[in-house]
C-alpha cells in the first residue's frame, strides 16, 4: 500500500548500518563485527569451517555503494524527498571518515534531498572521535552527533563492555562542540544491575552539566544471543529490581523537566521541540524510510523488510499499517493522534478498534493513558507497563 | 468341549513385573497367532496404556495348547487391570477363573500390589501358579524370592517355573502348570444359566459387548437374557469366543468364557459383576458379589478457554459409553462456567479419563480439585452426599461432618520406614500395624482419611521412595471428622474452582500452600492481586501478585518495528492460555498445580 501523503513529494529518511565496532558490548543486541572478531576471522581465510566469512570493511562499502544505486534505480519514480540520514551501528565512527564522506556523496547523487538542511546524524563512540574527524563530518553535512556515553560509572562501563572510560565522554563532547556541532544527543543507560540511585544520579549530574540538545536515557533490555543474556542465565549476575528501574526511570523524568527538556519519546528528550530527532520520529508515525547495510529495516511503499541477517519481506495489510501506527504512536509524547491517524489510514480510530477503545477508556480510568478529542497518549504511569496496552493493538 | 480341558485363569502381577510381555509369550507358545499378528490384539491397546505401564481395559483370549499329555486344552486367558484404582474389576475377573498365574519378578520381590490382588485371588478360591520372572537379569535372585513367597503368601513355591517372557525361556514349564495345577471348570451344563458378567465393551457396530463366564447351563443366538441386577431382559443376537478377535460360536455353555452380543446401547446397563440368566428359565440366585462401583473421587471438568460445551459433553458421552465406572452429570460454576461433575473410581483414573479427553478428542480442559463425598449430617439429622466443596451447606444448619476413611497397605523397603511414617502422619494416617517382611521390606497397614490419599499421596509415596513404594487401599467406613471447607478469593473474589474441604488441623498449612503457589503461577497484572485463602469469613493465608512495574520496550531503534512487533505478539499469545477471573488471568496450569502438595 502506498501512504500518500497529498503532495506529489514524498520524504524519505534513510538509515545506514555500519556493522563495526571496536569491540563488541555485551548488552548489544544489533548485528556488528568487533575488529578483534574481523583479524581472527581474516587470519584463518582457507579455513572453511569459516563458511560466513567476515565481512571487511572494503567489502561492506562496496555492496553499500552498489545498493544506493540499486535502490535509488527501484525508488526512481517515487520522487522521494530525501530529509533525513542516520548513520548507526555498530560503531559509524570507526569507519575511516572519508567513507562517510563518499556513501553521503553516493546517497546525494542517488537522491534528491530537501532544499535547505536535511537532518543527517552520525553515532560515534568516546574515543573513536578526534578533531580531523568531526570537522570532515561537518563538512559532509552532518549535523547531528549521538555519542554513546551510557554511563559515568567506570564500574558500570566495564560491566557493559565498553571499550572507553567516564572520563572519555566529557572530552569528547567538548571536542564535538569545538568543531561546531551545536546539535549533540547523548546516551545513557539505567537499570543495570548493581547500579545505586546515587550512581545514576551521579551520571544524570554529569550529562547535565554538559548540557547536550537532546538527551536518550535507556532502561537496560537483556537481548536473547548477547553476551549478557548468556552471563544472566548461568546466574552470573541479578537483574535490577523493576522498582529501582523505575525509581530511576522517573527519577530521569523529573529531573529533566526541571532543567527544560521535553520528553517527546519514551526515551527520548529534547531541548526545543526542533532538536528531536526527526529521523526516529520517522519510526513513529508510518512515515518511509529506507535501511542500507546489513540488517537494516525499512519500511517503503507499504512493505516492510530488513536486509541480511534478518532478512525479512512482509507486504503491509490495512489493518497491519492501523496496528503498526497506533502502536508507535503510542510511543511518542502526543500520542496517537487520531487526526493523523484518519489521513493516514483513511477510515477513523474508533471505526477501526472499536473493542480497543473500550479497553484504552478503562486504562485512561486506571490513570495509564490520557485521551482528548484528538489524542490518546500513555502517562508518565502508563509508560512503565506500557507493553501491556501497545499489545493490544497487535 | 468337554470341561475338562477348559483352563479358565488371569495373570496377576505388580506393575512392571512383566504381565503383559508374558502373555505375549504365552500366546506365541500356543501357535495360535502368529507373532505379527498379535501385537494389537494383546499388548496394552491405549497409548496411555502402553505409556503408563497399565491395563486400563481387560483383554481376554482364548488359545488352543497341545499339552505333554498329548490333549489339546482351551485356555481362557483374562488379562486383569493392575491399578488400586480398579480393584473391583479386578476381582470380577478373578471370579471368572479357577486359577490364577502369579508373576513375580525375581529382582525385586513380592510388592504391595502383588500382595492385594493374591488375596483377591485368594478370597475367590483361585488356585496360585506362582512363576518368577526376569530371570535373564543378573540380578535375578529366584531362590530368595521363592522364600519370600512361601512367607508373605503362604503358598509352595518350590516347583515355580523360572521364566523370562523377554527371552522366552520357561514358557512351556509354566503352561504345563497351568494344565497340572489349575482345576478344570464344574458346572452344570445343563443347569439354569447362570453367567458373571467381568467386561463390557462398546463396539460401534454391535452396542455393547458383554464379556462373560458361564458358571452353569448353555446360551445360544436367539435366547432371552435377564441381567438379575439391571433386570433388563435382551435378545441375544450373537455368542462367541474371543480367539483373540471375536469368533461367534453356536453356544457358549458351563465352563467357557466368551461374549455376548444383545443390542445394548450402553456398558452401564452391563455392569460388571452382574449375573446373566435366561429371562425364561432364570436361576434363583444370582452369582455373589455383584457391587455397583462407587465412584470415589470428583472433580469438575471444564472447557478451556474457547473450547465448546458441546464437544467436551460429547466426548464424555463418547468416554463412558466404554467405561461404566465413569459418572459425569452438568453443573456450574460461578468462575468456570458451565462443565461437568465427574466421577472416578481414583485419582488415577481421573487422570485417565482427563488425558484421553485431551490426547484423543485434542480438547482443552480444565480440571477442578478432586475431592471425596462427604457425609454430611444436618441439625436435622437429616444426611446429604457432598461431592463439591461449594454445596456444602451453611455451617450454621451442619451438625457435623464425616469422611471416608481407608485402610491403606503400604509395602517400602525399610529404609525408608522413617519417611513414610511421616508421610503418613502428614496425611493424618493411623498406623494399625507394621510388619518386616522378608527381603528387607516392611508393610505398614494404615487407615487414613481418603481426602489424604487422592491428591498427591501416591506421588509422594513414589518419590520419597525412589519409586519402591507400592500402595493398595479400599474403603472401609465414614468417621466424624473435623473438615472445613476452604475458599480461595482472588482480588477479593471467591473462585469456586478452587474450594476444598480439608481437615481443619491441616488448613493453614494447606491454605498458605495454595497461596503461595498461585503467586508463583498467576502473572503479574497492572495492579496488585492479593490472593487469600479463608475459611468462612476468616482469612488464614494470604499473599500478593505485585503489579507491573516495568513492562516497557524502552529501546525501539533502528526502525525494526517487526521485531517490537513479535515481542508484543509474545506477550499476548501467553495470555490466551489464561483463564479470565473478574480481572485477574489466571494460567490453566494453577487448578493442578495447588494439588501438588507434597514438597519433599
Amino acid at each position: 500500500m502506498i501512504i500518500n501523503s497529498g503532495k506529489n513529494e514524498r520524504t524519505l529518511g534513510i538509515y545506514v548500518h555500519v556493522p563495526f565496532c571496536l569491540s563488541k558490548c555485551k548488552y548489544c543486541g544489533f548485528y556488528s563485527q568487533a575488529e578483534g572478531d574481523e583479524k581472527k576471522t581474516l587470519s584463518s581465510t582457507g579455513d572453511k569451517a569459516v563458511a560466513a566469512s567476515p565481512l571487511t570493511v572494503e567489502a561492506y562499502m562496496k555492496s553499500l555503494l552498489e545498493d544506493i544505486e540499486e535502490y535509488s534505480r527501484v525508488y526512481e519514480d517515487c520522487n522521494f524527498i530525501v530529509d533525513t540520514v542516520f548513520f548507526g551501528g555498530g560503531t559509524p565512527s570507526i569507519l575511516p571518515y572519508e567513507f562517510i564522506g563518499e556513501i553521503i556523496a553516493a546517497l546525494r547523487k542517488g537522491f534528491t534531498f530537501v532544499k535547505g538542511q536535511p537532518e543527517i546524524s552520525i553515532e560515534a563512540n568516546p574515543k573513536t572521535l578526534t578533531a580531523d574527524k568531526l570537522k570532515a563530518y561537518r563538512e559532509y553535512g552532518i549535523n547531528r552527533l549521538s555519542i554513546g556515553v551510557q554511563s559515568f560509572d567506570n564500574r558500570m562501563l566495564e560491566f557493559l563492555g565498553r571499550a572507553h572510560r567516564a572520563e572519555d565522554a566529557a572530552e569528547t563532547f567538548k571536542l564535538a562542540r569545538e568543531q561546531g556541532f551545536d546539535n549533540i544527543n547523548l546516551d545513557l543507560m539505567f537499570g543495570l544491575p548493581n547500579q545505586t540511585m546515587n550512581s545514576w544520579r551521579d551520571s544524570l549530574d554529569k550529562v547535565l552539566s554538559l548540557k547536550p540538545e537532546h538527551l536518550s536515557l535507556y532502561s537496560l533490555q537483556l537481548e536473547e544471543g548477547t553476551e549478557l543474556f548468556r552471563m544472566f542465565e548461568n546466574g552470573e549476575f541479578a537483574q535490577l529490581s523493576d522498582e529501582l528501574d523505575r525509581d530511576m526511570y522517573h527519577y530521569a523524568l523529573e529531573r529533566l523537566n526541571k532543567e527544560g527538556y521535553d520528553h517527546y519519546e519514551i526515551s527520548n528528550w529534547a531541548l526545543r521541540k526542533d532538536l528531536r530527532c526527526r529521523h526516529n520520529l520517522k519510526y513513529w508515525d508510518l512515515s518511509e524510510y529506507l535501511g542500507l547495510g546489513p540488517s537494516a529495516a525499512s519500511y517503503v511503499n507499504g512493505v516492510r523488510f530488513s536486509e541480511e541477517p534478518g532478512f525479512e519481506y512482509r507486504e503491509n495489510s490495512l489493518e497491519d499499517n492501523a496496528a503498526e501506527l497506533a502502536f508507535t504512536a503510542l510511543r511518542t509524547g502526543e500520542g496517537i493522534d487520531r487526526q493523523l491517524f484518519c489521513e493516514r489510514i483513511g477510515v477513523s480510530f474508533e471505526d477501526v478498534f472499536p473493542d480497543i477503545m473500550k479497553r484504552l477508556e478503562e486504562h485512561a480510568r486506571c490513570g495509564r493513558l490520557e485521551i482528548d478529542d484528538r489524542f490518546i497518549r500513555l502517562t508518565e504511569k502508563g509508560i512503565d507497563t506500557s507493553n501491556q496496552i501497545m499489545s493490544l493493538f497487535v | 468341549m468337554d470341561q475338562k480341558f477348559i483352563r479358565n485363569f488371569s495373570i496377576i502381577a505388580h506393575i512392571d513385573h512383566g504381565k503383559s510381555t508374558l502373555a505375549d509369550r504365552i500366546i506365541e507358545n500356543t501357535g495360535l497367532v502368529a507373532s505379527r499378528d498379535m501385537k494389537e490384539q494383546f499388548l496394552d491397546n491405549m497409548d496411555l496404556e502402553r505409556e503408563r505401564g497399565i491395563t486400563i481395559k481387560l483383554q481376554t483370549t482364548r488359545l488352543v495348547y497341545r499339552a505333554k499329555d498329548g490333549n489339546e486344552y482351551i485356555f481362557n486367558l483374562i488379562d486383569t487391570p493392575g491399578h488400586v484404582d480398579f480393584t473391583y474389576e479386578v476381582s470380577r475377573s478373578l471370579a471368572a477363573c479357577e486359577g490364577a498365574v502369579l508373576v513375580v519378578d525375581s529382582t525385586q520381590g513380592v510388592e504391595a500390589q502383588t500382595m492385594a490382588n493374591v488375596y483377591l485371588a485368594i478370597n475367590e478360591d483361585l488356585e496360585i501358579v506362582p512363576c518368577l520372572n526376569k530371570i535373564d537379569l543378573a540380578s535375578s535372585r529366584p531362590e530368595e524370592v521363592k522364600a519370600e513367597i512361601e512367607d508373605m503368601i503362604g503358598i509352595d513355591a518350590d516347583d515355580a517355573p523360572l521364566v523370562s517372557a523377554k527371552e522366552g525361556t520357561g514358557i512351556v514349564d509354566l503352561l504345563e502348570a497351568v494344565v497340572e495345577k489349575i482345576p478344570a471348570p464344574t458346572g452344570n451344563p445343563d443347569g439354569k444359566l447362570k453367567a458373571l458378567i467381568f467386561d463390557s465393551v462398546y463396539d460401534n457396530y454391535k452396542g455393547v459387548v458383554i464379556y462373560a463366564r458361564i458358571y452353569d447351563g448353555k446360551l445360544q443366538e436367539g435366547d432371552e437374557i435377564l441381567l438379575m441386577n439391571s433386570k433388563k431382559k435382551y435378545e441375544v443376537t450373537e455368542v462367541g469366543v474371543m480367539s483373540p478377535g471375536h469368533t461367534p460360536t453356536k453356544h457358549l455353555s458351563a465352563g467357557d468364557v466368551g461374549y455376548i452380543v444383545a443390542s445394548i446401547k450402553q456398558v452401564k446397563d452391563a455392569r460388571v459383576g452382574d449375573t446373566v440368566t435366561l429371562a425364561g428359565d432364570p436361576t434363583e440366585t444370582p452369582l455373589p458379589g455383584y457391587k455397583k462401583v462407587q465412584s470415589m473421587v470428583y472433580c469438575g471438568i471444564y472447557p478451556a478457554e474457547g473450547e465448546k460445551y458441546e464437544g467436551v459433553k460429547d466426548a464424555l458421552e463418547k468416554l463412558q459409553v466404554n467405561d461404566a465406572a465413569f459418572l459425569f452429570e452438568p453443573e456450574t460454576s460461578t468462575a468456570l462456567g458451565f462443565g461437568f461433575r465427574c466421577g472416578f473410581l481414583g485419582l488415577l483414573h481421573m487422570e485417565i479419563i482427563v488425558e484421553r479427553l485431551e490426547r484423543e478428542f485434542g480438547l482443552a480442559v480444565v480440571t477442578t480439585a478432586p475431592s471425596v463425598v462427604y457425609k454430611v449430617v444436618m441439625n436435622d439429622g437429616r444426611e446429604e452426599m457432598i461431592q463439591n466443596p461449594t454445596n456444602l451447606p451453611p455451617l450454621t444448619e451442619i451438625s457435623h461432618i464425616e469422611e471416608p476413611i481407608v485402610k491403606a497397605d503400604i509395602m517400602i523397603p525399610k529404609d525408608y520406614v522413617g519417611t513414610i511414617m511421616e508421610l503418613c502422619q502428614e496425611r493424618r494416617g493411623t498406623m494399625i500395624h507394621m510388619e518386616y517382611v522378608a527381603g528387607n521390606r516392611v508393610q505398614l497397614h494404615y487407615e487414613m482419611p481418603l481426602n489424604e490419599v487422592i491428591y498427591d499421596f501416591f506421588d509422594a509415596l513414589k518419590s520419597r521412595t525412589r519409586g519402591y513404594g507400592s500402595l493398595d487401599y479400599e474403603f472401609i467406613r465414614y468417621e466424624r471428622s473435623q473438615l472445613v471447607k476452604l475458599d480461595v478469593l482472588l482480588n477479593k473474589d471467591l473462585v469456586d474452582a478452587f474450594s476444598m474441604i480439608v481437615h481443619e488441623s491441616r488448613a493453614y498449612a494447606r491454605g498458605k500452600f495454595v497461596c503461595e503457589k498461585l503467586k508463583e503461577i498467576i502473572p503479574m497484572h497492572q495492579f496488585e492481586v492479593p490472593i487469600q485463602a479463608a475459611i468462612g469469613q476468616k482469612v488464614i493465608a494470604r499473599t500478593t501478585v505485585r503489579a507491573y512495574r516495568k513492562d516497557v520496550i524502552a529501546k525501539c531503534y533502528g526502525g525494526d518495528i517487526s521485531r517490537k512487533k513479535k515481542l508484543l505478539e509474545k506477550q499476548k499469545e501467553g495470555k490466551k492460555r489464561m483463564r479470565q477471573f473478574g480481572k485477574v488471568e489466571v494460567p490453566q496450569e494453577a487448578f493442578t498445580a495447588v494439588l501438588k502438595y507434597d514438597n519433599k
